[in-house]
């Protein structure tokens, strides 16, 4: 019984496209192992300066004790995370708000493409840092800074992604409407919608991802309570890597997570012809 | 030769062709369904202006089923187009019982090539959907009984919750009839319905299409692009032969007076059957056989 929800969660996260066999939980075993060697023999070879896999659980399950520990001086892990995932959540769900309308208007007209694009184009390849100062510019607010950051950077693939979208629809999804007479609404709601959905779903899944690695650089330089700062202060200038590694992990394994989420909709609402 | 065929052979066409477009008047009676008047068609291409069809001019009858046939690329899907009013004409003018098209409407049924249905709505969706687009004037209990009637009549009724990826391509080609028939349209356009279906279910779809048309005592007119010519014998009372494009003409037209309702088994024993589809595979085929190719 136990074993079964076991794979079962193992099956949603990380194998979602096969069913879990025995094989295939095998395969996660094998390299989860060759992770785990990889990383002993490097700490092995810098004379554990590297703290080894037994190591760092043993700092894990310490971190891990009263997660949810919300003193004044100190938080538990729980509370760093909810609060990273909270200040993702809200950047990211502002660049939502704004990025597929943008993208449904860009995609559905060649002049607002015309007009949009290069503004994208310039703008996205600027690196998630360099936001963050005009951030504090504006909001003279540190948080809100590293919010800015990842609502900045967590914009141009929905975007891009829905504009892509749009701009693909099939002639033949069109020609129904054309052919029925369907209003712009239906169009919109019952044509353009359902054939983008996939697309912006790869959009979010895409930006989801982007703001989750921006939090750690943007919590880094704002400070405050969040997985990024816990990395620079309890870590760096607490002086214990394992601490670093355990954070690695718990990023690693939410940002899986969140792939995952976004993955399972994008399946969802996908369709064959 | 081909321009001569052309009026030679379109019965209750009055029109001169030189007449200019302005003046052209429908010459609508209660029996004419649709009039495809003079009619070119050009697209501007990376490469230049491309002509699809040439100065087309055809008449058709109310219930009457008629077919386009010709090679690929030959332009009768493009001719179909201008009727549906999927393409507007560069030339001239096409009339649905008398009235200009200019647009799609629910006055023309239209089944697409590849069926188009819209993946993520189920197979009644699908229908309701066009149903309520099309028809403005009755409630939405009146549509949705539209819609289970035409279900009901291709024998899908049972499918009706399913996806079209669920479905195989006979039954997705049905619910794409079903949908042009819900609309009751008075013209019903089949953009080679049953290309992508094998012979079995196409020979049953034949069958299927004629019934439905009986049950509606023959008063839809069915225009179809194919290039089967046995399908194009079995359904129609005349079938169209295109020149090649680009430019594309009316080669000839060929009545196909045989008497409904008509037996898929017994027809091709017929004499006349036999006379009409070599008349066909004549004017569309150049080689029969290996000594043929000379080159």
């Amino acid at each position: 019984m136990k074993k079964e929800t076991m794979k079962t969660i193992i099956n949603k996260l990380f194998v979602s496209k096969f069913k879990v066999t025995s094989l295939s939980l095998l395969y996660f075993i094998i390299g989860m192992a060759l992770m785990g060697g990889i990383w002993e023999l490097i700490s092995y070879y810098t004379k554990y300066e590297i703290p080894s896999p037994k190591m760092t659980w043993v700092v894990f399950k310490e971190v891990m004790q009263n997660p949810m520990q919300n003193d004044p001086d100190y938080k538990g892990i729980g509370i760093k995370l909810i609060s990273s995932l909270t200040r993702v959540g809200i950047g990211f769900g502002l660049g939502t708000l704004i990025s597929i309308p943008i993208g449904l208007l860009m995609g559905s007209n060649k002049i607002t493409m015309n007009i949009i694009n290069p503004m994208v184009q310039i703008l996205r390849p600027v690196s998630p840092l360099a936001w963050f100062p005009l951030g504090l510019a504006i909001f003279q607010n540190s948080p809100k800074a590293s919010i800015f950051m990842i609502f900045i950077c967590s914009l141009w693939p929905t975007l891009i992604n829905t504009a892509f979208g749009v701009s693909h629809i099939p002639q033949d999804h069109k020609n129904v409407g054309r052919a029925f007479g369907f209003s712009r609404w239906k169009y919109i709601s019952k044509i353009m919608l359902p054939y983008t959905l996939p697309h912006i779903l790869t959009g979010l899944r895409l930006s989801v991802g982007v703001a989750w690695m921006v939090i750690v650089a943007g919590e880094m330089l704002s400070g405050g309570i969040g997985l990024g700062y816990f990395v620079w202060e309890e870590g760096f200038n607490g002086g214990s890597v394992a601490k670093i590694l355990v954070a690695i992990i718990i990023i690693g394994i939410v940002g899986l997570m969140l792939d995952r989420i976004f993955m399972a909709l994008q399946k969802r609402f996908s369709y064959a012809v | 030769m081909s321009t001569a065929t052309n009026f030679a052979t379109a019965p209750v066409n009055e029109i001169v062709m030189n007449e200019s477009a302005a003046v052209v008047k429908p010459i609508y009676n209660a029996t004419t369904s649709i009039e495809v008047n003079n009619v070119t068609v050009s697209f501007k291409t990376p490469a230049g202006k491309y002509t699809a069809v040439k100065n087309i001019s055809l008449n058709i009858k109310k219930g009457e089923i008629v077919s386009l046939i010709g090679h690929s690329g030959c332009g009768k899907s493009t001719l179909m187009n201008t009727i549906s009013g999927m393409v507007k004409p560069t030339e001239g003018k096409v009339f649905s019982s008398g009235v200009l098209v200019t647009k799609p409407g629910p006055d023309r049924g239209i089944v697409f090539q590849n069926y188009s249905l819209l993946p993520w709505l189920s197979v009644y969706r699908n229908i309701y959907e066009a149903v309520d687009s099309a028809i403005k004037d009755k409630s939405a209990s009146e549509k949705k009984k539209l819609v289970e009637k035409n279900l009901k009549m291709v024998k899908l009724w049972d499918h009706k919750d399913k996806l079209p990826g669920q479905l195989s391509g006979g039954m997705k080609q049905r619910v794409a009839i079903a949908r042009a028939f819900a609309i009751n349209p008075s013209i019903l356009l089949l953009d080679e319905p049953f290309g992508a279906l094998d012979a079995l279910t196409k020979s049953s779809m034949h069958i299927e299409l004629l019934k439905l048309w009986n049950l509606d005592n023959r008063e839809k007119t069915i225009v179809m692009v194919t290039h089967d010519i046995e399908e194009a014998i079995f359904l129609s009372d005349r079938v169209v032969v295109m020149n090649n494009g680009p430019a594309a003409t009316i080669k000839e037209i060929v009545d196909v007076p045989l008497e409904r309702p008509r037996n898929k088994k017994e027809i091709v024993h017929d004499p006349e059957y036999r006379t009409i589809h070599d008349k066909l595979l004549n004017l569309l085929i150049e080689k029969f056989s290996i000594e043929d190719i000379t080159d």
